[in-house]
């Protein structure tokens, strides 16, 4: 097994679920001990490739995807997801296959905005992003990054 | 990173949490940043990009200057 195998099978989870696995679920897909897979989710964390929730073994985002609920959600091939930020939430369209919808609100005046792509192409729509963290700071703390 | 309908939204959400204004984007970079980022994430053997390749990705995409530098 390498920390590979588990991340991958992260990801897939999150693809075909919407939301993050157990390590048991991981375990059981993977014909591995629970014990194991903790370990590799411990690894994976130290290498930033997934973050667990505080003072727990859960996943918390394996970027782009959020296990929890966020501002963002992005719709593509009939399924849902919760995207981290503005910039992940797109990266989920781009992982799933170029086209999608972003749902998310104006953080100034809570107005609704969406963003579609279409086949890796951006379809013309209002707004800009902003990032409120330097770029060398982002993982000092990136639950709020 | 969030996204605002406009500048002047940017400069009134920073003002009212109290935040210094950070770096912009517009769209289609912020598209063309997750696009490159996030593509091959499900690859195998998927490496996170160095501090090296993630700057030269920045600096193709036009983001450039102190705020978009990853090391001090």
């Amino acid at each position: 097994m390498s920390d590979d195998q588990v991340r991958r099978e992260v990801y897939r989870a999150f693809l075909e679920t919407g939301g993050a696995p157990t390590a048991r679920d991981v375990a059981a897909r993977l014909a591995l001990e629970e014990q194991t897979v903790l370990a590799a989710f411990r690894r994976l964390h130290e290498a930033r490739a997934i973050v667990l929730h505080p003072g727990s073994t859960d996943i918390w985002m394996a970027n782009p995807f959020s296990a929890v609920p966020t501002t963002f959600q992005v719709t593509a091939t009939g399924r849902k997801w919760w995207g981290n930020c503005i910039w992940d939430s797109l990266g989920v369209i781009s992982m799933v296959g170029g086209s999608g919808e972003v749902s998310t609100a104006c953080p100034d005046c809570a107005e609704p905005m969406e963003l579609a792509v279409n086949d890796y192409q951006l379809a013309p729509a209002g707004g800009l992003i902003h990032f409120a963290v330097a770029a060398r700071n982002w993982w000092d703390d990136i639950g709020y990054t | 990173m969030l996204l605002f309908r406009s500048e002047e939204h940017v400069d009134s959400w920073c003002r009212r949490e109290g935040l210094p204004r950070g770096g912009t984007m517009s769209l289609e970079q912020g598209w063309r940043l997750a696009d490159a980022w996030y593509r091959r994430r499900m690859e195998p053997d998927w490496q996170r990009y160095s501090p090296e390749e993630a700057q030269a990705i920045f600096t193709e995409i036009g983001l450039t200057g102190a705020f978009w530098q990853l090391r001090a």
